[in-house]
């Protein structure tokens, strides 16, 4: 259950604009940050606040790359997934994250800190190769760095 | 209007027609997956790829995503493009779990045939193939996701044009997902059509699941009969069974689509209890021996009490054929009637409806969804004729206005304004509305007893009634719309309400816009009843003359008495007083298990036959199959049994046309046209309305319109001031008793796939009303009627009347215990009943 404060928050928000649907992403990413990820329940409630189906938020929540179905750590680490970064050394990136993590693309490490995820093009073509965690960008890439931001984030957790 | 040449020929479209359309009325098939004329273009399959050889595109292109435009010149067989779509299906093949053979979908698929026609034979990609999840869908749609080819044909139709929204497109990329968002019974009831418009076999028809190929089945057109709209269907059957129905495609009625009522509402023709043989005193007897008993007592009675002792009841699911028949047995033999209304202030609506149904007024179906504004007074759409609403939401869907005036909780899958105002005030409200939209001048251009009609309607101001400011935007609005219709339906409203509506849409006519008017009515062929039926006597005459033993035998041709009657006790009463009740059906009702002499007639799908739909469409049904005892039926599954005899077991029942000219000792005509002739040729001298039929080999096939068949009667005669405005009732609740989409419908209650779907009964009140009482939702509530207690869960609903309480005629209720009506239920008489 969300906690009745940020229901009603969300709830006033709501009441504000003419057609509630329009705020479905920003409803779904506040009840993310409060359960971490978007789970059944919290689709029924975001559903429930929008005058929605629990189908109609399925809809978005499953098409769109920064709603979490699933558990995931601490750290969200999307990898750009396009040309630009492809181009500039995306794979090795990937193969470099994998093994540093011990974790395929897709899955969480078992003290629930990281979480690999690709994405496709995020914008930073010129910071390439480039990736996203919890939403601020790092790059341009090489092994070295990588190291050192895990390395850091580990040290902050 | 753009020219354009498709493969060498030339071909003028209105402007806006896609090429693929253009196409077609070349008589050229472009493939298509994701296009489909009732939910338009998406170009996502791209199967529809043809090559632009000289206009304002160039090369390879969707045709469904182009417009026809004046240069263009199109190749549907040019070699690049033929490889394009070659390619395309084998794309669209890669993840197919290639289980044609097992799919109830095989042999009229869509994918199948662009598959062969494509000439992909041969599998190249070696990946492994994306697998799904199935979900459960209910009993009427089986779901089968591994061979989706992603065109969102199901989607689109499921949300975008009938408004649901329970089922849709999740996840993306290689996921796709057509489905529910967890496993359950669709909440639609439109949702057959998913099996019909998806190209491949993710959505089957589940009832008849592993029935049989669609070249297995005895197909043909048929007519639906559960409700007054008359929809087009094709019907299946296999082994002497009736296994399913399709939509078919009517420019006029229907479209592409009907609902879940309609297609699954068959069972009752091969339903296990059917009778098939004729019964006399309960006995099995041969047809001719049954005959022969009816006629010998009929004469008994006639002789002794005399002719007019026999009265006959008709009915509104009957053929006109039937109806027509009864009707000259009747006259030739002077016994009474036939009735054909149970209710005598219906059938007075549903003559008034009839004769006020001016050409140049009615609109059909399609035409409804051209409206820019509907006004529906009295008519609750998804549960009295459920395709109503997804002609009005098409309206809705291109900016038109939908105002309903009821008292019900009415939903509609589109947003709408409801008022929801008692049954007496409903009048006041629709001409409340017209009048502030309508200037006095123009009604003076009608004559001085519009004039005089207008002038009488009080004007907003000094009606002074609640939601005074919303009918005015409304009226605001309606005056500056150009093609408004009213529908008005005829059960529930007041007995001046279908000759109001008629009226309020001359006032709007003479606005000089383009003005229907669309009636609902109680049954399938309430029409033609309503043709025939004379003016005199009513039902409860008739049951008076049998409680004093005036008359003493009754004919029902196929009608259940106690369906829609609301004293039970006292139809088994005179039940029990008849010397003689001769019944007719195809369905074992209680009428006819009370029966002295039953007869066993042919189904719509044996007999086939002439329906008139609620706009007066004269339409015919051809038969499907002969008819018979379904071999699964009589062999308990194994080989038939091998009995000798001539004829195929079961085929008793006939045309109840036929069993009436016997039964008053007529002589059968030597075929069926000729019958058919003659009847019309005897209908014509009755009204000369009949007299421009064509034969009925020749009907088309969307029917024929009646021209105005009754005479309209004086218009403008309401008067507003004797006007009776009954006064809120302090001490009870008015009851209004009323159809669901499924569970009060007579002959869909048969079909155990819709017993499934059936919500549970419930009775509902104004949440006002619950509060004083101390009632909740969900509570369970007893009302002590004359006849007994009737007890069902209560629905408190905001979006209805206050002062109402809604009851449907569910097979579930036993609301016949309800006694006399009209009814006012006293507070007292509603009590919680703790569980
Ligand atoms: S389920 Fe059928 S209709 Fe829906 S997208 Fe797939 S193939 Fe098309
Ligand atoms: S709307 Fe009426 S006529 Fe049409 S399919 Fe449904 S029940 Fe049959
Ligand atoms: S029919 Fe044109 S892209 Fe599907």
């Amino acid at each position: 259950m969300l906690p009745t404060e940020l229901r009603a928050s969300l709830a006033e928000q709501i009441a504000s604009v003419d057609h509630p649907r329009e705020l479905l992403v920003d409803v779904m990413f506040a009840v993310q940050d409060h359960y971490g990820y978007l789970s059944d329940q919290a689709v029924e409630e975001v559903a429930d606040l929008l005058g929605m189906t629990p189908l109609e938020v399925e809809e978005l929540a499953t098409f769109y790359t920064f709603v979490y179905r699933h558990r995931v750590g601490k750290y969200v680490i999307h990898v750009c997934d396009s040309v630009i970064c492809w181009m500039d050394g995306h794979e090795s990136l990937v193969e470099h994250l994998e093994r540093k993590l011990e974790i395929k693309m897709g899955e969480t490490t078992p003290d629930g800190l990281f979480t690999l995820l690709p994405v496709c093009c995020i914008g930073y073509c010129d910071r390439a190769p480039a990736i996203l965690i919890n939403k601020k960008v790092y790059g341009p890439l090489t092994p070295e760095k990588i190291d050192e931001i895990l390395a850091k984030l580990q040290g902050e957790a | 209007m753009p020219n354009i040449v498709i493969d060498d020929r030339e071909i003028e479209v209105p402007a806006g027609t896609k090429v693929i359309d253009a196409a077609r009325q070349l008589d050229i098939m472009i493939p298509r997956f994701c296009y489909h004329v009732a939910l338009g273009s998406v170009g996502a399959c791209r199967v529809c790829a043809v090559k632009f050889v000289e206009g304002p595109f160039k090369g390879v292109q969707m045709s469904c995503m182009i417009d026809a435009k004046d240069g263009m010149v199109v190749s549907t067989t040019d070699e690049e493009a033929v490889e394009f779509r070659k390619y395309v299906i084998e794309c669209l093949m890669l993840h197919h779990p290639h289980d044609c053979p097992v799919c109830d979908e095989g042999g009229h698929c869509l994918l199948q045939d662009m598959t062969i026609s494509g000439g992909h034979g041969i599998r190249r990609y070696l990946g492994s193939k994306r697998t799904y999840r199935d979900q459960y869908l209910g009993p009427l749609v089986q779901h089968e996701m591994n061979r989706c080819i992603h065109c969102y044909r199901c989607s689109r139709f499921y949300q975008e044009f009938a408004g649901y929204r329970d089922l849709g497109v999740m996840q993306s990329a290689n996921r796709v997902f057509f489905g529910r968002y967890e496993d359950g019974i669709l909440e639609s009831p439109f949702t057959g059509n998913l099996s019909d418009i998806c190209p491949t076999g993710v959505y089957t028809d589940k009832p008849s699941r592993f029935i049989g190929r669609r070249w297995d089945y005895e197909r043909s057109p048929s007519l639906c009969i559960n409700c007054s709209l008359g929809c087009h269907t094709v019907a299946s059957a296999r082994y002497r069974q009736l296994v399913r129905q399709e939509a078919r495609y009517s420019e006029e009625v229907n479209g592409y689509f009907i609902c879940d009522r309609g297609r699954y509402g068959f069972f009752y023709a091969s339903h296990e209890k059917r009778p098939r043989r004729a019964l006399v005193e309960g006995e099995e007897v041969a047809y001719h021996q049954a005959i022969d008993t009816v006629r010998e007592k009929l004469a008994q009675i006639s002789g002794s009490a005399g002719p007019e002792a026999i009265a006959c009841l008709s009915s509104e699911r009957s053929s006109l054929e039937t109806q027509a028949m009864l009707k000259r047995v009747c006259q030739n033999k002077n016994w009474s009637g036939p009735l054909f209304f149970m209710e005598q202030s219906l059938a007075e609506k549903v003559k008034t409806a009839t004769a006020r149904l001016e050409p140049g007024l009615t609109v059909s179906l399609r035409e409804l969804e051209q409206a820019d504004f509907i006004l529906a007074v009295g008519a609750d759409p998804i549960n009295e004729a459920p395709m109503l609403a997804l002609a009005m939401r098409q309206a809705q869907r291109f900016g038109g206005r939908v105002v309903v005036i009821d008292p019900r909780p009415i939903f509609l899958p589109f947003d709408f304004q409801h008022l929801p105002v008692r049954l007496h005030e409903v009048d006041l409200y629709l001409s409340l509305m017209i009048k502030a939209a309508v200037d006095r001048e123009t009604a003076t251009e009608l004559g001085p007893s519009a004039a005089e009609f207008y002038q009488t309607i009080p004007t907003l101001e000094t009606a002074a009634v609640p939601l005074q400011e919303q009918i005015a935007t409304l009226a605001q609005e309606l005056r500056g719309c150009q093609r408004p219709v009213i529908v008005c339906g005829t059960e529930v409203v007041p007995q001046t309400t279908p000759a109001l509506a008629a009226d309020q849409v001359l006032l709007l006519k003479a606005m000089d816009k383009q003005t229907g008017l669309f009636y609902l009515m109680p049954g399938a062929n309430t029409f033609g009843a309503s043709l025939l039926s004379g003016d005199d006597g009513s039902f409860s005459t008739t049951l008076e003359s049998i409680e004093k033993g005036k008359i003493k035998a009754l004919i029902v041709t196929e009608r259940d008495l106690f369906w829609k009657y609301q004293n039970k006790q006292r139809l088994e009463r005179i039940i029990e007083k008849l010397d003689l009740l001769v019944v007719l059906d195809y369905v074992d009702s209680e009428t006819a298990q009370k029966s002295d002499v039953f007869f066993p007639v042919s189904s719509l799908y044996e007999a086939g036959g002439v329906f008139i739909n609620q706009e007066g469409r004269v339409q015919v049904a051809p038969k499907v199959y002969l008819g018979g005892t379904p071999i699964k039926q009589n062999s308990g599954g194994g080989h038939p049994p091998r009995v000798y005899g001539v004829g195929i077991p079961g085929s008793e029942p006939r045309p109840a046309w036929q069993v009436v000219v016997e039964i008053g000792n007529g002589e059968l005509p030597p075929d069926e046209e000729t019958a058919f002739a003659t009847t019309r040729k005897w209908l014509a001298e009755g009204n000369p309305v009949f007299a421009n039929l064509p034969p009925i080999d020749q009907f088309p096939d969307d029917g024929v319109r009646l021209g105005p068949a009754l005479d309209v009667g004086s218009r403008f005669s309401l008067d507003w001031q004797t006007e009776r405005h009954p006064k809120r009732n302090s001490d009870g609740l008015e009851l209004i008793l009323v159809d669901w989409t499924f569970g009060t419908e007579e002959l869909s209650i048969y079909s155990p796939h819709l017993r499934q779907v059936e919500k549970e009964p419930c009775l509902s009140m104004h949440t006002s009303d619950a509060v004083r009482l101390g009632l909740s939702s969900g509570d369970k509530v007893a009302i002590r009627f004359d006849g007994g207690r009737v007890e069902a869960s209560l629905c408190v609903a905001e979006n209805m009347a206050s002062g109402v309480i809604v009851m449907p005629r569910h097979r579930l209720l036993e609301w016949q215990k309800i006694k006399e009506l009209p009814r006012i239920v006293r507070f007292e008489e509603i009590e919680k009943v703790s569980v």
